[in-house]
């Protein structure tokens, strides 16, 4: 079977002419069904503008991205967007059945979905309330139960843990790392944090300063099911080490080409 | 020059060379019980008072031959007169007649508006050919063309009620039409990613994101509509509110006219405060 995604020469270019941004690529990604592959880079190096392409969201400028729907009667993919997107005349619980809604699920059937959900990012005691009475990890939470409710084969994931706290952030990852060896969608995680890439991914993709290319892949060694004990462990952290020197020269370019730009 | 006379003196203590800052609780925090009645009474006296006061001035300085009774005849004088023309049933009459152009012209308008609206911000092709004409339409003053509408629609009621469409049309139109291109990306691309289609779009995202725009305009639009409606009356027709007044400063009958300006600004008060809650109503998402 093809690989579940399978991204080919993708470049992505914003505005013409003289102000045209080449935000991204030529990209080279493929990604199995069932793999969980973290995506890390400097920060505008197009990693939510690949998530994008990816999503059908914007056309690439370039190249082509194609996606082996298994089964037509589940969904392809959903997405957690980095700045949630949730919908402030949605209480919390429709927020979260908004997918549902789309695909035409009746809300009595939709509704042990929705509660199930609900109670596993801790938002039960908040269904009817609105978003604007909810913190900012509450946010995101939300617009997390919405990408998860309507199940779908592929999940694209924008910093999803990057609002949370520390704390809520272990957890939050423990409950994903949960998840996923249950029923092993296939998901493209972006993060800026290196442990939780490792923690989580298969593989971890690393992308250059933009436009972001892909410059190193690691696969990640351990064998799963994996607990948030991995840490602790030498092989994490030399693995965390090479990462961080793979990555640390494209976060410098960056700045000084931000620094030239400014300048 | 000393920090104490700049600076408000609670929680301030000034010190050779530096000050010390604190954040205490404040009346209202200690007790906001009693805070919240003690506004309450406050805030009702000044909202009551303050007419009742300005009233009663006017009422004083008549009866003392300050002001002349001709051109501003006392309280008293003009609650009466309202009273008798209530009782005539004269005032019953003119009022519902202005009520209903005003509802039938007003809803006609607002749909008309928000429709072409929705339409002008999700149809580009349309939106490109129309809105020009519409934005140049907007600018015209409005009381201009009803001679016009006088030649086409003749003397009945109808130019009057297509005038006060006319008045809440436009604005809402343009409002609504800016609205839903102001919906962001951001925000359209959850649901996108969902596969929605352009009904679902509506209704999960477009409509309830320009509500709380749609009734901005909604009450700009009913001032217009009122001021239109009443400017019309007065000029042509032998009924309706704007008739009345119109009417009675011909005849100088000054207590009949503040009757009838009285009226026009309560039902435009009222019409626009209607708006306003069935706006809330709609949108409770909205932080207070
Ligand atoms: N709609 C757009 N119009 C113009 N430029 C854009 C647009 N979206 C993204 N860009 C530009 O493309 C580049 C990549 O943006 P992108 O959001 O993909 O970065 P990122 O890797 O997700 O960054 P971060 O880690 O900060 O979220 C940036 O320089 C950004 O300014
Ligand atoms: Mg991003």
């Amino acid at each position: 079977m093809p690989d579940k995604i399978q991204v080919h020469g993708v470049e992505r270019v914003f505005g013409t002419g003289p102000a045209a941004v080449a935000a991204l690529g030529p990209m080279d990604l493929n990604i199995r069904s069932g793999e969980f592959v973290c995506v890390v880079g400097p920060s505008g190096c197009g990693k939510s503008t690949l998530l994008r392409v990816i999503a059908g969201l914007i056309p690439p400028t370039a190249g082509e991205v194609t996606l082996q729907h298994e089964d037509l009667r589940t969904t392809l993919m959903s997405v957690v967007f980095q700045d949630y997107s949730i919908y402030p005349w949605k209480t919390v619980e429709d927020n979260v059945r908004l997918g549902l809604d789309i695909k035409g699920v009746g809300k009595a059937e939709a509704k042990p979905m929705i509660e199930g959900w609900l109670q596993r990012l801790g938002l039960l005691n908040f269904r009817s309330a609105y978003p604007h009475t909810l913190s900012g990890g509450m946010r995101q939470r939300v617009s997390i139960a919405r990408a998860m409710a309507v199940e779908p084969e592929i999940l694209l994931m924008d910093e999803p843990f990057a609002a949370l706290d520390a704390q809520l952030r272990l957890v939050m990852q423990e409950e994903l790392l949960a998840l996923w060896q249950q029923d092993r969608r296939t998901v493209v995680f972006v993060t800026h944090n290196l442990d939780e890439a490792i923690l989580l991914g298969d593989r971890v993709v690393v992308m250059s300063s933009r436009p972001g290319t892909v410059i190193e892949e690691f696969v990640v060694p351990f064998p799963r099911p994996r607990s948030t004990e991995l840490r602790g462990t030498k092989e994490f952290a030399a693995l965390e080490a090479e990462i961080w020197k793979m990555l640390r020269q494209e976060v410098r370019d960056m700045v000084l080409e931000q620094e030239r730009a400014g300048a | 020059m000393s920090i104490n006379q700049t600076a408000p003196s609670v929680g301030l203590r000034a010190s050779s060379g530096g000050q010390v800052v604190t954040r205490v609780p404040g009346a209202v925090e200690t007790d906001r019980v009693r805070f919240a009645r003690r506004r309450r009474i406050k805030d009702n006296l000044l909202r009551w008072g303050t007419p009742v006061l300005v009233l009663s001035l006017w009422q004083l300085t008549t009866a003392l031959g300050v002001l002349d009774e001709q051109f501003w005849p006392a309280p008293a004088s003009v609650f009466a007169k309202a009273w008798e023309t209530i009782q005539s049933g004269l005032l019953p009459e003119h009022l519902g007649v202005t009520v209903q152009r005003l509802l039938t012209g007003y809803l006609a308008g607002a749909i008309a508006g928000v429709a072409l609206g929705l339409i002008f911000g999700t149809v580009r092709s349309i939106r490109v050919a129309l809105e020009p004409i519409i934005s140049a339409l907007y600018t015209v003053p409005k009381l201009a063309l009803f001679p016009f509408m006088l030649l086409v629609f003749g003397l009945g009621p109808a130019p009057k009620i297509i005038m006060t469409a006319l008045a809440v049309f436009f604005i809402t139109c343009i409002s609504t039409s800016a609205a839903v291109l102001g919906v962001s990306d951001a925000m359209h691309e959850p649901i996108r990613s969902f596969g929605a289609t352009r009904m679902q779009t509506f209704r999960h995202l477009i409509v309830p994101a320009v509500l709380p725009e749609i009734f901005v305009a909604l009450r700009l639009g009913s001032g217009t509509a009122v001021l239109v409606l009443i400017a019309i009356e007065m000029i042509q027709g032998s009924d309706g509110l704007g008739f009345v007044i119109w009417s009675s400063w011909q005849v100088f009958d000054t207590e009949r006219m503040y009757v009838g300006i009285i009226v026009a600004a309560l039902m435009g008060v009222i019409f626009q405060m209607g708006v306003k809650a069935i706006g809330r109503l709609l949108v409770p998402w909205k932080p207070r």
